[in-house]
Order: C-alpha cells, then sequence, then structure tokens
C-alpha cells in the first residue's frame, strides 16, 4: 500500500504547484507567452509570415513551447521540416518568428 | 536495466553531439507525464519520461532519437491485492536524416511508422489531447509502431495555396529486443492547404512477414481559421477489422486571451468505432466490435504544464466500460550542451 499512496500525494502535490503557479502567473505576467503585435498595418513582414506559417504548419499537432531560445529553435524546425515536411521556405520564414 | 543495445545507441548519439557542437546546438526535448488511469474499477498508476534527442550536424544532417521509460503500478488482482510495479523501456526511433532539398529527405534507421498521423504526430505524451490510442491505432503500426530500414519523403509539389507531400518506405523484419520491427512497406500521400489550414491524406502498408495484409487509411485535419477549434479524424481497414474516430478541441481562448484563466482551457470530445474482421495474431485491435466516446479537459499551465482529466465510456460485447484518465504533463526542451541556449 505504501507505494500507491505516495504516488497520490505526490500527484495531489504536483496539482496544487500548478495550479499555484497558474494564479500567480496570470495575475503577474497576464500576456507573458503572447507576441507583441505589429505596430501598425503594413505588408506582412518575414516574421509575420514566419507566425502565419508556424500556427498552419506547427499548430496542426502542438502549440509554441516557451522559452525557446533562438539556437534551441534552429533544431527544433531542422527535425520539424523532416516531420512536418516543411519547405526551405517554410523553415526560413518559422526562423524568423521564432528566433528574429 | 541498459541493454548493449542502448548502451551503443548512447554512444553514437554523444559521439554525435560531440562532432555537432562546433555547428548548431544539439538539444533534448520531450515530456514526463504522472498518469492515472481507472478503467472498470482497476487503477493504475503510470509515471512516464520520453525524451527526444536532436543532433543536427551541418546543414542538412540531422540525428533524431526518442526513448520512453515508463512504469505500470498496479493491484494484483486488478482492483485488489498488493501493488506491484513493473518498468519498461524502449526506443521509439533512432533516425538519421539527410535533408537534400525541399522535396527529398532521405531517412535511414528506425522511425516511427508514419501510417495515416497518430502514431508518427499525436502520440507523443506532450501533444495527444486523450490519454487512451484510439480503437484503430493497431492498424498499419503492428508490432512495435516502429520501423526499421529507409524512408523517403518531402513536398512532391509546392504551390501558393496547397502543397503535396509523400512518404515512401521500407522496413525490415527486426527481433533485437529495442528496435523490434515488421516487414512492411508502404506510403502516405496527403494535400495541405495553408489558407483553409485543411490537411487530407490517405496511407497504405503491405505487411509482408507471415500473412501478406494490406492496411489502407485517410485522415483529416482541420483548423478553422474563424474558430478556435482543431478538428481530426482518422479511418483505417485491415484483415483484422476496420474503424474510425473523430476528435474536435476547443480552446476557450476567445474569453480574454490564450493567457487568461479560462482561456488556457482546452475541451475536447472524440467518438470512435471499431467493427472486428478476421483476427490475426498480435494484431493489437479490439477483440470485438467496440463503441468509445471520450470526454475531456485540457489546461495549459505555464511553464509547459499541462493538466489532463478524461472520461470515457467503452461499449463491446466482451462488456462494457468507464475509463477515467488524470495525467500532468511537463513539456521538457534544453540544449544539450553548456551555454547553448545563447
Amino acid at each position: 500500500m505504501k507505494m500507491p499512496v505516495l504516488y497520490r500525494i505526490l500527484l495531489i502535490v504536483l496539482l496544487l504547484i500548478s495550479v499555484g503557479v497558474a494564479a500567480q502567473n496570470s495575475t503577474s505576467q497576464p500576456q507573458a507567452s503572447t507576441p507583441a503585435p505589429p505596430a501598425a498595418k503594413s505588408p506582412a513582414t518575414e516574421s509575420e509570415q514566419g507566425e502565419k506559417r508556424f500556427q498552419s504548419q506547427c499548430g496542426r499537432c502542438h502549440t509554441l513551447p516557451e522559452d525557446l531560445s533562438p539556437r534551441e529553435a534552429k533544431a527544433v524546425v531542422r527535425q520539424m521540416r523532416v516531420r512536418a515536411n516543411l519547405t526551405a521556405e517554410d523553415e526560413r520564414l518559422i526562423l524568423k518568428y521564432l528566433a528574429p | 536495466m541498459f541493454r548493449p543495445a542502448v548502451c551503443i545507441v548512447l554512444f553514437l548519439l554523444f559521439s554525435a553531439i560531440h562532432v555537432s557542437a562546433q555547428s548548431e546546438t544539439p538539444i533534448i526535448s520531450g515530456g514526463i507525464q504522472y498518469a492515472s488511469t481507472t478503467a472498470g474499477g482497476a487503477t493504475v498508476f503510470q509515471p512516464i519520461i520520453s525524451p527526444v534527442v536532436v543532433v543536427p550536424i551541418g546543414q542538412r544532417f540531422l540525428i533524431e532519437s526518442r526513448a520512453t521509460f515508463d512504469e505500470f503500478i498496479s493491484r494484483e488482482n486488478g482492483s485488489s491485492g498488493p501493488y506491484h510495479a513493473k518498468t519498461f523501456s524502449s526506443v521509439d526511433y533512432l533516425q538519421l536524416d539527410y535533408v537534400v532539398n525541399s522535396h527529398l529527405t532521405i531517412v535511414a534507421g528506425q522511425f516511427l511508422t508514419p501510417f495515416n498521423i497518430y502514431n508518427e504526430r499525436i502520440a507523443p505524451v506532450w501533444i495527444h489531447n486523450l490519454a487512451d490510442s484510439p480503437l484503430i491505432a493497431g492498424i498499419g503500426t503492428r508490432t512495435s509502431g516502429s520501423s526499421d530500414g529507409g524512408m523517403v519523403r518531402g513536398v512532391a509539389v509546392a504551390h501558393k495555396n496547397w502543397q503535396l507531400d509523400y512518404v515512401a518506405y521500407f522496413s525490415a523484419l527486426v527481433n533485437a529486443s529495442q528496435f523490434g520491427a515488421g516487414r512492411t512497406a508502404g506510403g502516405r500521400v496527403s494535400v495541405f492547404v495553408p489558407d483553409r489550414r485543411l490537411e487530407v491524406g490517405m496511407s497504405y502498408q503491405r505487411f509482408l512477414q507471415h500473412e501478406h495484409l494490406n492496411s489502407w487509411g485517410s485522415y483529416v485535419v482541420w483548423q478553422p481559421n474563424s474558430v478556435p477549434l482543431d478538428l481530426r479524424a482518422e479511418y483505417a481497414h485491415t484483415t483484422g477489422g476496420q474503424g474510425y474516430w473523430i476528435e474536435g478541441a476547443y480552446r476557450f481562448s476567445r474569453f480574454r486571451g490564450s493567457d487568461s484563466w479560462l482561456g488556457r482551457l482546452q475541451a475536447i470530445g472524440r467518438v470512435q468505432q471499431f467493427y472486428r474482421g478476421t483476427p490475426a495474431p498480435d494484431d493489437a485491435l479490439p477483440g470485438a466490435d467496440t463503441q468509445k466516446v471520450d470526454f475531456g479537459l485540457n489546461y495549459y499551465l505555464p511553464h509547459n504544464l499541462r493538466l489532463n482529466a478524461s472520461y470515457g465510456r467503452q461499449f463491446s460485447s466482451l462488456g462494457n466500460v468507464n475509463i477515467w484518465n488524470l495525467q500532468i504533463t511537463y513539456r521538457f526542451l534544453f540544449p544539450l550542451l553548456p551555454g547553448g541556449s545563447k
């Protein structure tokens, strides 16, 4: 009986920590992971095109990971180029969005 | 616990990481999950670690691998008796990719069998919306879900408004414990319309060992531009049976944005039916005609954490059953080398 009880306690603790983190984050940084909107209406920049391609190509399966550094993004997009059949242009524009 | 094959894999991976250190940052990503499943009164606890290592080498080569380490903790007699734990480990794929151009990528090694989309794209613990695999997940991916051999894939035609993608592969029979695969050949073609965010595809596989079996399937993925809704559906047919699943996931991001407390919530529904054909040994399919409906809630917490709770009701002549799932998943991504994130 000891092991399952420990796992139940661990699960409850993880849930409480997660809800606490969510509550703190939603009050202090409500828009932390949302990319800044463009300042003015103009022809789409490469970064905006990259965002659009990310939403259509990558968003079919998953959301954007938080805290993705530019160098990490290169490896991720290279892997996704194979997995999601991205073209070279897709890879270039998505990198403009993820690693400007 | 580590078998010689795993040690060799790790040695090769670390060698490649060392070689690639001067070019681009190798990364380790993946998911850690703790899941609790209660089906028909029997509860199973399942901690899972599923790391993915990605090592770019130059501009055209890439080594990628995913392993899964999980543990099943359950009572000896289902819903009574002392608890026992069983630990499992597997290498899901270990492949070398050579990106020739947009039209052609050559893959060698062990790769996820690209039949429809669930096995290759949706199955990872940090992606799937519902804990239970679809009833038809065993069609086209039988034995291990992985293939050992070669694969070519890419964009056959890239038009401004649509693109035609393809995958073709051959797998040899391998009985090694960590790299098991069946002798198969197959392929997939799909049309993707970016502006409509619509993808439609078809898969075919010829199973070439023991009995020669054909499997074929089709799928649709659609994300309407006007609604934060993900729609996915698959149909698959083989000698052992046929079936389909349809899944819809609606995120409440219209309400004060996707980072608000309500916008982090996603409601999921899935219906599926399976019709038994001629049973084949180890075909990993339900033993009788089965219907199932699932409802779930995802809550996307900050820092790549996700909570998931779901309820499913399965109807079958072998017995109806309620299935409850509770999961917490952490999706991680780190550079493999110090200073790699700069």
